[in-house]
């Protein structure tokens, strides 16, 4: 048995909307069958104004106990640290975060926003809005590096644009299930279970990626990665492992991984030439190799690659592994 | 002796955001009601001077629920600027996604944000209230789980074309991504007959498709509810009659402007997309309704300008059509209790059309199945207009407008599958250049647009203009109210402590937003009560 609080910052409810699609188990099996028990969510929370408020403050009280604070959307601080651009009960957002963290069992945070500050964060970042224990890459956030909650953990990370469903109810069954001790976490405050394998693992294009054999929109197979900008090889996520809406991920559907579970998400700020394109140094060479490969030794590699596939093409070789039927 | 209340009520709306109301009640009645938008991220001064293809990952992320609308929305703008090529396959592959999202947001918005209140205690001594209790009450009402999961659904085939929902980026100027096998195909229809099994036509509706859309007027109506037992049962039928029995139909009527952008570009008739040409190559079609005049005119974008005298931003010199006004510059905020409504408000600005509030929403949509211009491949469906003729706008009309395109919906979806032609081509390679464009579709909760700008090749100007931001609006620069505001004018609120009529009409709207409440005092504004349920 959990009592869960979920609240919503700077945040567009995508967290919430992956959330209602989870399978494994389903939100309503969540709550009758597995003990999770959610006191108040902005979208299928009964109560409304005053009583949410009572209910915060009973909690900040100590007069009911929350063992997960579950947090979606970025923190924001504007203008000018006030949190005044994001009103929540008639106090800014932030504020309430603080209190609510301090009596908190354990923090989760939901995707981007949470986690890293996200698209809001993105400069000139108008609405001052960071993540609750990371800014991007850097340790601290709002909550700052030493934090930690009642349970003796710092904030456990789910990111994503948004975090896959079964992402979150998994670790809130962990949770109520007793089984926190089993949920490991990396640098970045990932549970290690969902992101230690990267989006290429399960992804049908690996084949192309390896044999360097370009694809690009509207084809069948080829790999996104020289041309349209994926950063399936160097981002950790299970997208290609635990499926999205049951059928499909990003790069299944021909869509370059956008990196969006690592921080950093929009990669290069959005910066001109960085959406839907891969990034080049020297005009022909991926600016971002993959993760655990030196740039010299990628580029020495894929070069001989892209030399061998055009000679092989040349010498009429069929290049079966690389195009899919209709 | 009559009694003067203020109502602050923060959170309203049970999606995304936050929205703040404060009604005004004297005898029991609302006299004035201002709605607040609390929540400011800033997402179109974050894409100045960014990729001209940033609003391909930026704007679907303005909202979850309406991800796939805003990249429909980024996608045409870009190609009204590119003056791109489209196959046929994309714009189908386009429609489905967009379609697929607003069908999904049907069973997931009637029984997750609207249809808890209907088992609200207040409807307690009608005959009909334990049913509704036994159905609809959150987590636990037979029809909350089925219809909750029914609702992922659509989007699984939206995200066999698109990777994921929410948030994909599969449309790009010049078609869609991916190039989908047969296997995407057959397994898409499979997905929607699963949907129609499990929710559509056994839950739902209680009879097949084919037999509601004979469905034509509100006659026709009544007499599918009473035809037999499997209709009079579904949770259509007992949405119909527990609505007329609680009183919906009586109150939230609203502005009594319509304005739809319309959507689901027609695959022949969008190949060389423009701003012009869009009207015309529509299949839901597009146009503006006065329901005091009852008259109907054609959709001009040119018409739509913003107004922020009210709205926490630096004015900008009058109202301005999106394509002239200046990225947002944010001033001081206030909270619901310290706002001065004679001043700025919220963070909504107050778009109007040719100077009017209107509405947004399925509502609008329905109403113009019904114009008498469309042409011959646009939807045609006449019951809501028929219902809007002899009733009048209401909670119940409007809901009843956003449950009644599931069916349409669904056949949609099914003959766009069938129409794929998996030898085609699916995007055609653009080239970038600088200019203004205009993207729009219907978002389930109604009209989305995108106005951008590119210049050097970077965003220079984008605005984005949402249903919410219609429906929410504050006043405009003549003191006239928006959409819910006017709605929420002359309803009578039974219990200041649990004033569910104020929720329901502003979730009438759908309008992505979160409410809470405290009773205040107008004299001194005190706070009257607490309470908790």
């Amino acid at each position: 048995m959990a009592n869960v609080l979920w609240l919503q910052g700077g945040a567009c409810s995508g967290n919430t909307m992956s959330f209602l699609n989870a399978e494994e188990p389903t939100v309503v099996e969540l709550i009758v069958d597995f003990g999770v028990n959610i006191l108040w969510h902005p979208s299928v929370g009964l109560e409304i104004g005053a009583q949410v408020e009572h209910l915060l403050k009973d909690i900040i009280a100590g007069k009911v106990q929350m063992d997960i604070l579950v947090y979606e959307g970025s923190i924001i601080e504007g203008p000018n640290g006030t949190g005044t651009m994001n009103y929540f009960c008639d106090r800014p957002m932030k504020d309430w975060v603080k209190e609510l963290s301090a009596v908190a069992g354990y923090v989760v945070a939901i995707g981007d926003c949470a986690t890293y500050g996200g698209i809001p964060a993105v400069p000139p970042n108008p609405s001052e809005s960071t993540g609750m224990q990371f800014h991007k890459k850097q340790k601290g956030g709002f909550l700052g590096a030493n934090y930690v909650s009642k349970g003796g953990l710092p904030v456990i990370n789910i990111p994503g644009c948004p975090a896959h469903p079964d992402w979150i109810t998994q670790i809130l069954v962990a949770i109520a299930t007793g089984r926190i001790k089993d949920v490991l976490i990396d640098e970045y405050h990932r549970p290690k279970t969902f992101f230690t394998d990267f989006v290429q693992t399960g992804c049908p294009n690996a084949i192309s990626f390896a044999q360097k054999v370009d694809g690009g929109f509207g084809k069948r197979g080829g790999c996104l990665f020289y041309e349209v900008g994926c950063r399936g090889p160097m981002t950790r996520a299970s997208c290609n492992r635990i499926l999205w809406n049951r059928t499909s991920s990003k790069t299944r559907a021909n869509h370059p991984c956008l990196g969006c579970t690592e921080p950093g998400f929009p990669h290069h700020d959005l910066a001109k030439g960085s959406v839907f394109k891969t990034m080049k140094y020297l005009g022909f060479l991926p600016k971002d190799v993959p993760t655990g490969v030196s740039k010299l030794g990628y580029y020495t590699r894929a070069g001989v690659e892209k030399v061998m596939g055009k000679v092989e093409k040349v010498f009429g070789v069929d290049q079966e592994h690389f195009e899919t039927s209709k | 002796m009559s009694t003067i209340k203020e109502l602050n009520i923060s959170p309203v709306g049970r999606v995304e955001g936050d929205l703040d109301v404060k009604v005004y009640i004297e005898n029991g009645v609302v006299t004035r009601a201002h709605t607040q938008a609390a929540m400011f991220r800033g997402f179109e001064k974050i894409m100045e001077g960014k990729d001209p293809q940033s609003g391909l990952i930026v704007t679907p992320r303005i909202c979850g629920i309406c991800g796939g609308s805003h990249l429909y929305c980024a996608s045409s703008a870009l190609d009204t600027i590119y003056k791109t090529k489209l196959p046929p396959n994309a714009l189908l592959l386009r429609a489905l996604g967009q379609a697929a999202e607003t069908i999904q947001s049907i069973p997931r918005w009637f029984y997750a944000i609207f249809a808890t209140d209907m088992a609200n205690k207040k409807f307690a001594n009608k005959k009909l209230y334990d049913e509704v209790v036994k159905r609809f009450a959150a987590y636990v009402g037979t029809s909350f789980q089925s219809g909750v999961t029914a609702s992922g659904r659509p989007v699984e085939v939206y995200a066999l074309f698109g990777g994921q929902w929410p948030h994909s980026s599969y449309m790009v100027p010049g078609g869609v991504m991916c190039a989908p096998t047969l296997k995407d195909i057959t397994r898409a229809h499979a997905i929607m007959n699963q949907f129609r099994n499990d929710w559509l036509e056994t839950t739902w509706l209680g009879c097949s498709i084919e037999r509601y859309r004979k469905v034509q007027s509100w006659d026709d109506l009544m007499a599918w509810v009473d035809e037999n037992d499997s209709q009079r049962n579904s949770d259509l039928g007992l949405f119909i009659r527990a609505s007329l029995e609680f009183g919906l139909d009586k109150f939230g009527q609203g502005c009594g402007n319509y304005v739809a952008y319309g959507t689901y570009l027609h695959k022949d008739k969008y190949n060389n997309p423009t701003v012009e040409g869009r009207n015309d190559a529509l299949i839901s079609p597009s146009g503006f309704y006065n329901h005091h005049t009852k008259k109907y005119s054609p959709f001009n974008h040119l018409d739509i300008k913003e107004h922020v005298t009210h709205s926490w931003y630096a004015d900008q010199g009058g109202a301005l059509h999106p394509w002239e006004e200046p990225l947002p510059t944010p001033v001081t905020s206030q909270n619901l209790e310290h706002t001065n409504f004679n001043e700025k408000y919220s963070w909504a600005k107050a778009p109007r059309y040719t100077g009017l509030a209107a509405e947004a929403g399925p509502l609008s949509r329905c109403l113009m199945y019904a114009n008498p211009a469309n042409l011959p491949h646009q939807t045609k469906d006449f019951l809501i207009k028929d219902a809007m003729d002899k009733m009048g706008p209401s909670v119940f009309l409007r809901t009843l407008a956003r449950v009644h395109e599931a069916p349409i919906l669904y056949q949609l979806i099914d003959q766009w599958l069938k129409e794929i032609d998996l030898d085609g081509e699916f995007y055609i390679k653009p080239e970038e250049k600088d200019g203004k464009g205009f993207g729009a579709t219907e978002a389930a909760r109604g009209a989305l647009a995108h106005w951008v700008e590119i210049k050097d090749g970077v965003i220079k100007n984008y605005q984005v203009m949402a249903p919410t931001t219609w429906n929410v609006g504050p006043n405009d620069d003549g003191g006239k109210s928006g959409p819910i505001e006017a709605a929420l004018e002359g309803i009578e609120i039974e219990d200041a402590n649990d004033p569910v009529e104020v929720g329901m009409v502003a979730r009438s709207f759908d309008s992505c937003l979160v409410c809470t409440v405290h009773a205040h005092d107008a004299k001194t504004g005190k706070e009257l009560s607490k309470f908790k349920l």
